[in-house]
């Protein structure tokens, strides 16, 4: 197996990594980066726990191999507040307290927050695009949607 | 009944010393320890609520420390929706009993009455004086230290300025949750710590034989560990990524031998067929060895009319987020284990002989899991972490199942079927109940005296034995709970049958029978009521007598009249208490049917008493939580085996419920005030079940008899 020499930019923090070649995203983020907001759900593509931003976009990174993104901006949930201001979504979801066990809850604000940071009023059909493929077991989605409603009107 | 008394309950039984419950070391902070854990009900921010309002301290000021079996009390599991009854009584008694001997203290102290005292957030002054006195004062005393919770105590004797219970408070979790800093057991990270994976067989019955000794060459020029005891195997690396990456490289080097099928039957077939002990379910729920009354047939008397179904349950899945995973370090003779087991000091004895050890060298420490909903993959993913740490002395072991462990290895929600036959007379009045229920047990945790309930630990002996359960009798207990209607049926007859040698591993889900029995029995009632001509809250309301149930029953059917119906919809209800002892539920569902028979899910209606609320969102959330499951299970829900291994291995092969198909939920909560806290994660997913298979029956026009509800089941019947 071999191991390349790779930059990465996670919230703002450049590392040069040696890396395997092979290596998902998802473990640069969590291990090397110790940034353990990132959740392992499947390492399928199918629950969404480990979404982050990439360029704007949301994506899976459980199967996204890490040497493809080195040129790329990456956030992870860690990098959606500064200090203690939380971003829009983050906010919201507080104030609803809409969690169970949270364990899917930062891949659903990360989805949110890749939406909402492009369109600010989005429609209820690309919300629920935005969710799609984000499972949670706990049932916290009508605490989700009250935290969204709540976005919308502040927005 | 409501008085100002309060009894203290089991809890304090075990522990009545307040220094148990509270540490006061910190100057303006009240932490709690308690027995219970957070799996997602928030009970850490309901006992600092409860705390808060029955000492006068701020909700913000309380923390609660996380179960440690060094310091914390022994509560038992955080399982039968008892967190609130259990710790949340236990709390409120030793606030009061803090409070009440903190005044008294007070008093005497000043030597004055308690309208010349101020007291403001744990500190109590002597009106228009600086002198004053706190809590935090008070617990430097030996008559603190000493302080013992009585059985009752009086709550208000001492009258404080209480908080709301509805008022909106942060949960003590959600800070660090919405920014990613909340650390679950997976995130743990220890100096030189090894990541391990298990190497599982294809099912449960298959012996290890061989591994391809090349692949061991190259693994361990990796520096991955290979380690192998019987049939148990896991391999071991410093980084997590290498472990992940050789797993199923590893998996398919590897020889087994299957020593028996999973089954030759399909699941329905095999519950139908398989020998069976039946039990006879008296008034109360409790299940006797007694012979069991032949069934009534009241054929040929025009008096009567009378009816008889049958439904089918699939197995389902526990199926939580984030695969099971513990960490565990042995040193000094000692184990230090972090668990999100649901009942932490049993797991200790049953390590304790498992890894055969003393109690006293084993330490388990609460850290937070996914989601729990029930009897998961906890326990054994703790005793396997433990067991691997034995051989890598000194160095933390931080085992995770992946997600087809977590698929494949759990154990399921069992399967059953539910046979009801009833009779009503010419008012329509239910003269005759029969309810049967079929299912595997929902009670396989490991203990001292079943080891072999641990997955692993009949992989590491090899052991590959199918056990007969022994039925349980305690009411409610397993596959009878909530088989006994709450209403007042004339004549019943109820029988519980454990059947054996199904083909999958079972213990408890949320509920265990209670999902399938309520399910059942208030679809059935609905039957009935048509039968009779009666409207189907009505029908409900004529035989119970039970006054909480009717308000719930009755302010269920003031929400939904508010909300009026829209052509093209339906709509159901279904009601329940949970083991007839405990809160008090009663759910609507609207839907609608595509012309492509899938199921719409459109508005839903909660009505709850769970009697004094100590928290009102709490509630809210538990009780919408579970509305959402239930509608899951119904709707998407079968685990799918063949002769030789479990199919359902990834969620693709195992649909749940998406954001797509969540109802709008409107949830009703009832106040008890001065009624004991009873929990609610459970008791809404039976009326959950009725009120959805009633409001697709009134959709098609036909009954549903099979879950789940996907278009697949929906036209077999349709076409039967
Ligand atoms: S962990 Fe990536 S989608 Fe599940
Ligand atoms: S809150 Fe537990 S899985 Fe979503």
């Amino acid at each position: 197996m071999k191991k390349i020499k790779c930059k990465f930019n996670i919230n703002g923090n450049h590392k040069d990594l040696l890396i395997y070649e092979e290596k998902p995203l998802i473990y640069v983020i969590r291990d090397d980066y110790n940034l353990k907001g990132t959740k392992l759900g499947c390492g399928l593509e199918q629950c969404g726990s480990c979404a982050v931003i990439i360029d704007g976009e949301k994506k899976l990174s459980c199967n996204i191999l890490a040497k493809d993104c080195v040129s790329s901006k990456i956030t992870t949930i860690e990098g959606l507040s500064s200090n203690d201001n939380l971003n829009k979504v983050q906010d919201s979801f507080k104030k609803y307290n809409a969690a169970q066990c949270g364990y899917c809850t930062s891949g659903i604000i990360i989805s949110l927050s890749a939406l909402f940071n492009k369109n600010s009023k989005p429609s209820k059909k690309d919300i629920l695009k935005s969710l799609e493929g984000q499972l949670c077991r706990c049932g916290s989605h009508s605490a989700v949607f009250k935290a969204i409603e709540n976005l919308m009107k502040s927005n | 009944m409501k008085n100002n008394f309060l009894e203290t309950g089991p809890s304090i039984k075990k522990h009545n010393k307040l220094t148990d419950w509270f540490l006061l070391d910190e100057d303006n902070k009240i932490k709690i320890n308690s027995g219970k854990i957070d799996i997602g009900q928030h009970i850490s921010s309901t006992l600092a609520l409860i705390c808060s309002k029955n000492t006068g301290v701020k909700y913000e000021q309380i923390e609660v420390n996380k179960l440690n079996t060094k310091f914390s009390p022994n509560e038992g599991k955080t399982a039968s929706s008892l967190s609130a009854s259990h710790s949340g009584t236990a709390i409120k008694a030793a606030s009061i009993e803090l409070k009440n001997q903190f005044f008294q203290y007070v008093l005497s102290k000043f030597d004055c009455k308690l309208d010349d005292i101020d007291f403001e957030n744990g500190v109590a002054k002597k009106n228009e004086s600086n002198e004053g006195i706190s809590y935090w004062d008070f617990a430097k005393t030996e008559i603190y230290k000493n302080i013992v919770i009585k059985d009752i105590i009086e709550f208000d004797k001492y009258s404080i300025n209480q908080n709301d219970n509805n008022q909106s408070i942060e949960l003590k979790t959600i800070h660090k949750i919405v920014t990613g800093e909340y650390i679950f057991v997976h995130d743990l990270c220890f100096d030189n710590m090894l990541h391990a994976r298990l190497i599982r067989p294809p099912n449960y019955y298959s012996r290890f034989i061989d591994i391809d000794k090349k692949i061991l060459d190259k693994i361990s020029k990796l520096d991955i560990s290979f380690f192998v005891q019987g049939s148990f195997i896991a391999i071991l690396s410093k980084d997590e990524f290498l472990v992940s990456k050789f797993l199923d490289i590893i998996k398919n080097s590897i020889k087994w031998k299957s020593t028996r099928n999973l089954s030759n039957k399909d699941t329905f077939t095999s519950i139908d067929q398989n020998e069976k002990d039946s039990l006879l379910v008296k008034d109360g729920g409790e299940a006797v060895f007694e012979r069991i009354p032949v069934l009534k047939n009241f054929d040929g008397n025009s008096n009567y009319r009378s009816k008889t179904i049958t439904f089918n349950r699939p197995y389902l899945m526990h199926g939580s987020i984030g695969p099971s995973a513990a960490c565990a370090i042995f040193e000094n003779n000692k184990y230090n284990i972090y668990t999100h087991s649901q009942g932490i000091y049993d797991l200790k004895s049953t390590l304790s002989k498992a890894l055969v050890t003393s109690e006293e060298n084993i330490n388990l420490k609460y850290s937070p899991g996914s989601g729990c909903y029930g009897h998961n993959g906890a326990d054994d993913v703790a005793f396997e972490a433990a067991f691997i740490a034995k051989s890598f002395p000194n160095k933390h072991i931080l085992l995770k199942w992946t997600r087809e462990d977590e698929h494949c290895w759990e154990p399921y929600g069992s399967a059953s079927i539910n046979k009801l036959t009833s009779t009503i007379d010419k008012k329509g009045e239910i003269i005759y109940w029969s309810h049967e229920v079929f299912s595997d047990t929902c009670m396989t945790r490991p203990s001292v005296s079943e080891l072999y309930n641990f997955v692993s630990y009949k992989l590491l002996n090899d052991d590959f034995i199918k056990r007969k359960s022994t039925p349980k009798t305690a009411p409610h207990m397993g596959i009878h709970r909530n088989l006994d209607p709450i209403y007042n049926f004339k004549e019943k007859r109820l029988v519980k049958n454990l059947v054996h040698d199904l083909p999958l591993r079972t213990s408890a889900l949320r509920t265990l029978g209670a999902f399938a029995n309520v399910t059942a029995l208030e679809s059935f009632l609905d039957e009935m009521a048509q039968l009779a001509n009666i409207d189907p809250f009505d029908f409900r309301l004529n035989h119970l007598d039970d006054k909480r149930g009717r308000d719930v029953l009755l302010d269920l059917r003031g929400q939904m009249s508010l909300d009026k119906e829209k052509q093209g919809c339906f709509r159901g209800i279904g009601f329940s208490r949970y083991k007839n002892l405990a809160a008090y539920c009663a759910v609507g569902i609207e839907l609608s049917v595509t012309d492509d028979v899938e199921i719409d899910l459109l508005k839903a209606w909660i009505s709850i008493d769970a009697g004094e609320v100590a928290y009102n969102d709490g509630i809210r959330f538990q009780a919408e939580g579970g509305l959402i499951q239930a509608s899951s299970w119904c709707l998407y829900e079968e685990v799918k085996y063949d002769t030789h291994e479990i199919i359902s291995k990834d969620w693709s092969n195992y649909k749940i419920i998406g954001f797509d198909n969540i109802p709008e939920i409107k949830t009703s909560v009832i106040n008890r005030v001065g009624y004991p806290y009873l929990g609610v994660g459970e008791v809404v997913a039976g009326p959950t079940g009725g009120a959805i298979s009633n409001a697709l029956c009134n959709a098609l026009g036909q009954r549903i008899k099979t879950m789940p509800y996907t278009k697949d089941n929906i036209m077999k019947e349709l076409l039967n």
